[in-house]
This record gives structure tokens, C-alpha cells and sequence, in this order.
């Protein structure tokens, strides 16, 4: 029996173009299909990147906000 | 387009009638909690006080313990129960054992939030103001306690259930590795099974005895101690299966597949591992705990970042991949090929947003000498509004989308009230967790009917408090017409027809499990190395915990905010069994 997916499977479609049952029915399927060697999440890479700047960002803005505007705080 | 798939309805109807119960009980107390939290928002900010000061806890406990343990909980059963089902391909052994515990779990539920609710009515005398965080010294109606035992009874054995399912289909499969699905929900329970142990050791030993007046004194630190052993993985027990649906639902709705199932399957494990022995990091202020031992949950802390990043990567990147198949291009572009106007998809990936900021106030959280500093200020529900209140409550209402025309057979009634829905969840949810952050950083408290005090005002370092009491009002009224709107727009779709061709089929992972070591997949040897870390990080304390203050504790007086009047049927109770109280 299958494992991951139901019962019924397609062989012949491209993977991901049945239609979501919540999406509005006049949305396009997927136009092609990308096999693990031909995908390279660069746009995922540079997303992260980004996330990770904004937690810099902030953490050097808390100094600011925290720090500063109060007493220091010794632990131990 | 395979339009004939069956739908899980059609091919589980029983199963797919239980999970449908599930969820009902699981929106109800979404209705109910959301009701409660308007009251709390609106209170707070001095906006429209509906109900007096003083019944302030009980709105607040029912906020909590039905959003955080019956909504949520609720929602996971009924969801892993479809996952173990549909990823099996297999009924439960015995369906009458799946409905007994789905039945012990609603009359559980419905004892503890009957006794909260009652809270409300002071002729009856019955009461349970404790807060979610119901530790020592306040002290609910045995009711409560009696309600929550019979409740976590009923999801160890939902466990029971899964594991014995999937049992019997490793007998008939002997070499096929677990689908990646029941992976997660089998993980998931093993989780929830070490970390039950600290609240049942609480109830049962410490806090249900002393409510029924069977024992005089509890060790405060001790019952506190053990509730947050458990209270730390239980926000990963409301996590996973928002995972579960990010990960296996939402590359579909993306139009792609799945990064990687080998780098879900060890980011589960690595939540079996290290969400337990961390629950101290809730405890940095708590007086008798020593610093190492917070330095060593606030290390493990830090460690769990790293499953969550992981996950960052996993689901990001099968975004992108079918992104990438709808013909997106770019380095950012891609965005905007997404299915954006699907409310599932659009709500799971808000939600993962909101969850990536929930990420840095939980940073702040965990570091110990940063804690200090918005410790039990309006700061802390502000993070878990984030997580809980976003991340999880929003994953799981998109989720809903999807799932419920393959549990009914009926469309939804409305897809765009739907997107408008989850639009509006997330606007609501940035104006007033903002608002919770910024005002917890001017040392607004948390848990406080009337958090203005007289002759004192805060300093704000921008803006007002007037201006965050507005957007928290405005924010926890969006927030409440969204969940409206949710429960609307599905109670109107159970009055559509019934149709054929909703059934849905998940695709294969880019790559699968036969990519990763079959290790991965000992259930044993991760729940033993789990135990031998919660030994590491539990032991001493506590030992130090009793040596310091007693088993029992060393005097002091409860707290019973369980108000017992004439009224009281279990002083009747207690009497004629020769008890006294």
C-alpha cells in the first residue's frame, strides 16, 4: 500500500498540479515540474538571510532599548 | 486533474465522523475562549467592562485552558487521528477504544470547564480561578484537577492507540519505513508522554489531595517546578501539528513537494529529545532553584532553536519549489507566483511569519539575565500570542480550509470570507501582540485586571499608553470578528450540498525517507535518550527543591480561589465518607 499519499495516485500528472480543494477554482495549475537536482532554493537562502539580518537588527537595537533605560542586572 | 479521488470521508467514514467530533469540540472551545478574550482585551484597556474586576481570573483561566488545552488539543487528535489513518492507509485496531478515549477526553474537558465557568455564579460556591498555570499556592475546586486527570487520561490513551495501529501495520509492512506522518505523530506522543509525567505526579500526589482537604500543605516550588516540566513541551504538544500541516499539507497547497522528509523526521526527533528538559527556563526569577541549573535549561533552551530554523529552511524551500513550478522567477519574485488567494495557503504562511517573530521575543525569553527584564510583564502573553495564539491557532484554522471539504464531502461555503478570515487573524494578531510587547518593555504587568495604578504613570519611551491601549482594543476585536467569521463560514458550509470530487492526495517528498538512516525511526532509543536527558536536568533540582522545603512543604496557607459555600455537594460527599476537610 502507499505510503505517504492516498490510496488512489496518478503516475502521470505533475506532482502538485491537483487542484487544492480551498483554492478558487480558477487558479492555474503548475506549469512544469522541478526534480531535486533541478531545484536550488536560492530564493529560500536569501529569505533566511534576510530574517537573520532583522534578528541582528534587533538585537542591537535591544541593547538600546533595554540597557540603557535601565539599571544593570547581575546575575549570581 | 484525478477529480474522482475519494475523499477520507468516503473512504474512513467513521473515522472521518470522529475526527468531525473532534473538531467540534475543538471550535466550540474556540468560540468560547475567543469570547473570553475580547472581555480581557477590552477590560484591560479600560475600553468596555463587561463583566466586574473581580471575575476577571475566571474569564482569564477560561481564556486559557480552553484555547491552550481544549482548542488546541483537540484540534491535534482530531487531526493526527485523520493523519495515522490516511498515512496507513489503515483503520485503528479497534474503533470503539478510538471513540472511549475521544468521549474520556470531552467529559474531561467538559468537568474542568464546567468548574471554571461556575466561577462566574458565586450562589453555587464552586470555583477554579488558578489560571492555566494552575500551580500552588492557588487552589481550584478537586473538580478542576478531577476534570484534567480524566482529560489527560483519555490522550495517553489516544497514544495508545496510534502506537498499536501502527503496530499492526509494521506486522504486515515488516521493512517499510514509517510514513513520514505517523513518524510525526508517534514523536509527538512520545514527547507528550515524558512530559505528562511531571503535571500527573502534580495533580495527582500534591494538588488534588490538597484541594480535597486530604493533605494540609504543598511544596510551592515543587508543584510549580513539576508544571512547568510539563508546561514547556506542552507548547510544542499545540507546535507539532502545525509542523505536521506545514510540512505535509503545505507544499501541496504550494503546488510542490516537500524539501526534504529526512530533515522533518529529525527535526521531530530533535523535539523528542529537548523539549523537556528546559522547563526551568520558566522559573529564571523562582527563589530556590539554583543558577546552574537555570544556566543548564536556558543552554537546552537555545539548542531548540535549532529545530525550529531547520524548519525555516524545510518549508520555506518547498514553498519556493512549487513557486518555482508555477513559473515563478527571481530571487524574490517567486513570492508572487504563490496561491495566495487560497485561504489554507495563505493562512499557514502568515502564520509561519508571525511564528519567525515569535522567534526573537522568544530569544528574550529564554536568556536568563534578558528575562529579568519583561519577567511577567504584558511582554510574555504578547510572545505567546505569537506562537500559540498565530503560529498555531492560525496554521490550524487554515488547515481547516483544506481538510474539512475532505471530512464533510461539502465545499466551504465561502472561500474568500475564508481569506479575509486569515487576513484579518494576522492583522488583528501583529496590532496587538505589538502592543503586548511594547507595553511589557515600560513594565505594564501581565495577569492583572487593572494594570493603570493611581498617582503612577508609565514611561513610555514612544507614543502613549493610550495609543497601545487602542491598538490592543482594536486588535483583540479584529482578532475576535476573524474567529467569528471562522466559525461562521464553517457552519454555514454544513449547509451545502454534498459533492463528489473533493478528495485530496499529498505528494511524494523531493527527497524521501530512503534518503535518510533507518535510525531515524527507532522509537525506543529516542525515547530513551529523552528520559536520560530530563534525568541530567531534573533530578538534582528537585532533590534540591525537597530537601529545601519539604515533600509536603513547611506551613503556609492556600490560596482557595475555589470559593466554598453551603452550596457545596463534595463536603456532603467527603462527610459521609468520614473525610474531614
Amino acid at each position: 500500500m502507499s505510503r505517504g499519499v492516498p490510496a488512489v495516485e496518478d503516475e502521470e500528472e505533475v506532482p502538485g498540479s491537483e487542484q487544492s480543494v480551498s483554492a478558487p477554482v480558477t487558479q492555474e495549475e503548475p506549469e512544469r515540474e522541478l526534480t531535486h537536482e533541478e531545484f536550488d532554493p536560492k530564493g529560500t537562502l536569501a529569505l533566511i538571510l534576510t530574517y537573520f539580518a532583522v534578528l541582528a537588527i534587533m538585537w542591537v537595537f535591544m541593547y538600546f532599548v533595554e540597557f540603557l533605560g535601565n539599571d544593570l542586572i547581575v546575575v549570581g | 486533474m484525478s477529480v474522482d479521488q475519494e475523499t477520507f470521508a468516503d473512504r474512513y467514514p467513521q473515522e472521518a465522523e470522529l475526527v468531525r467530533r473532534a473538531f467540534l469540540v475543538a471550535f466550540t472551545a474556540l468560540g468560547l475562549g475567543a469570547l473570553f478574550g475580547i472581555f480581557q482585551a477590552l477590560h484591560r484597556t479600560n475600553v468596555l467592562r463587561i463583566i466586574p474586576s473581580t471575575d476577571y481570573y475566571t474569564a482569564l483561566t477560561a481564556h486559557g485552558v480552553l484555547l491552550a488545552i481544549v482548542f488546541t488539543i483537540f484540534y491535534l487528535v482530531g487531526l493526527y487521528q485523520w493523519a495515522v489513518t490516511r498515512s496507513l492507509d489503515r483503520s485503528p485496531t479497534n474503533i470503539n477504544f478510538t471513540r472511549a478515549w475521544l468521549t474520556l477526553m470531552t467529559v474531561g474537558s467538559a468537568i474542568t470547564g464546567v468548574t471554571i465557568l461556575l466561577g462566574f455564579v458565586d450562589q453555587i460556591g464552586i470555583s477554579a480561578d488558578v489560571l492555566f498555570t494552575f500551580y500552588a499556592p492557588l487552589q481550584a475546586h478537586p473538580l478542576f484537577y478531577t476534570g484534567l486527570v480524566v482529560f489527560i487520561i483519555g490522550t495517553w490513551l489516544a497514544g495508545v492507540d496510534w502506537f498499536r495501529t501502527w503496530l499492526h501495520w509494521k506486522q504486515d509492512n515488516p521493512d517499510e519505513r514509517i510514513p513520514l506522518q505517523t513518524f510525526m505523530v508517534l514523536t509527538t506522543m512520545i514527547m507528550w508522554y515524558i512530559a505528562t509525567i511531571g503535571v500527573a505526579i502534580a495533580v495527582l500526589f500534591f494538588l488534588l489531595p490538597w484541594s480535597l482537604g486530604l493533605i494540609d500543605t504543598v511544596n510551592p516550588l515543587l508543584t510549580r517546578t513539576l508544571f512547568w516540566f510539563f508546561g514547556h513541551p506542552v507548547v510544542y504538544f499545540w507546535l507539532l501539528p502545525a509542523y505536521m500541516l506545514w510540512y505535509t499539507v503545505l507544499p501541496k497547497l504550494a503546488g510542490g513537494r516537500l524539501f526534504s522528509d529526512p530533515l522533518a523526521r529529525v527535526v521531530f526527533v530533535l523535539f523528542v529529545l529537548l523539549s523537556t528538559p528546559v522547563g526551568i527556563h520558566h522559573q529564571y526569577v523562582d527563589p530556590g532553584i539554583a543558577e546552574g541549573f537555570k544556566f543548564i535549561a536556558m543552554t537546552n533552551t537555545m539548542f531548540l532553536l535549532l529545530p525550529s530554523l531547520l524548519t525555516a529552511f524545510t518549508v520555506v524551500a518547498s514553498m519556493e519549489h512549487g513557486a518555482r513550478q508555477r513559473g515563478g522567477e527571481g530571487l524574490f519574485g517567486w513570492l508572487t507566483a504563490l496561491p495566495w488567494r487560497d485561504p489554507a495557503f495563505t493562512g499557514m504562511a502568515l502564520a509561519g511569519l508571525m511564528f519567525a517573530a515569535g522567534g526573537f521575543s522568544g530569544m528574550i525569553n529564554a536568556g536568563m539575565n534578558i528575562n529579568y527584564l519583561i519577567h511577567n510583564t504584558l511582554w510574555v502573553p504578547g510572545h505567546f500570542h505569537l506562537t500559540v495564539g498565530t503560529a498555531v491557532a492560525l496554521t490550524m484554522m487554515a488547515g481547516t480550509y483544506w481538510l474539512w471539504p475532505q471530512l464533510t464531502n461539502r465545499r466551504l461555503y465561502s472561500r474568500p470570507i475564508g481569506l479575509l478570515q486569515v487576513v484579518m487573524w494576522f492583522g488583528g494578531m501583529a496590532l496587538m501582540s505589538n502592543s503586548m510587547h511594547v507595553a511589557g518593555l515600560y513594565g505594564v504587568p501581565r495577569r492583572t485586571a487593572e494594570p493603570q495604578y493611581a498617582g503612577f504613570d508609565f514611561n513610555t519611551a514612544f507614543g502613549s499608553m493610550a495609543e497601545l491601549n487602542i491598538q490592543l482594543a482594536v486588535g483583540g476585536t479584529l482578532l475576535f470578528v476573524s474567529t467569528l467569521l471562522f466559525l461562521g463560514n464553517l457552519t454555514l458550509s454544513l449547509g451545502n450540498p454534498k459533492v463528489e470530487g473533493l478528495g485530496q492526495s499529498l505528494p511524494e517528498p523531493l527527497s524521501g525517507a530512503e534518503d535518510s538512516p533507518r535510525v531515524l525511526d527507532n522509537m525506543r532509543l529516542w525515547a530513551g535518550i529523552a528520559l536520560v536527558l530530563v534525568v541530567l536536568a531534573y533530578v538534582l533540582p528537585l532533590g534540591a527543591i525537597i530537601q529545601n522545603g519539604g515533600l509536603f512543604g513547611t506551613g503556609g496557607d492556600a490560596y482557595p480561589v475555589s470559593v466554598l459555600g453551603t452550596f457545596d455537594g463534595l463536603d456532603a460527599v467527603l462527610e459521609l465518607l468520614g473525610v474531614g476537610r
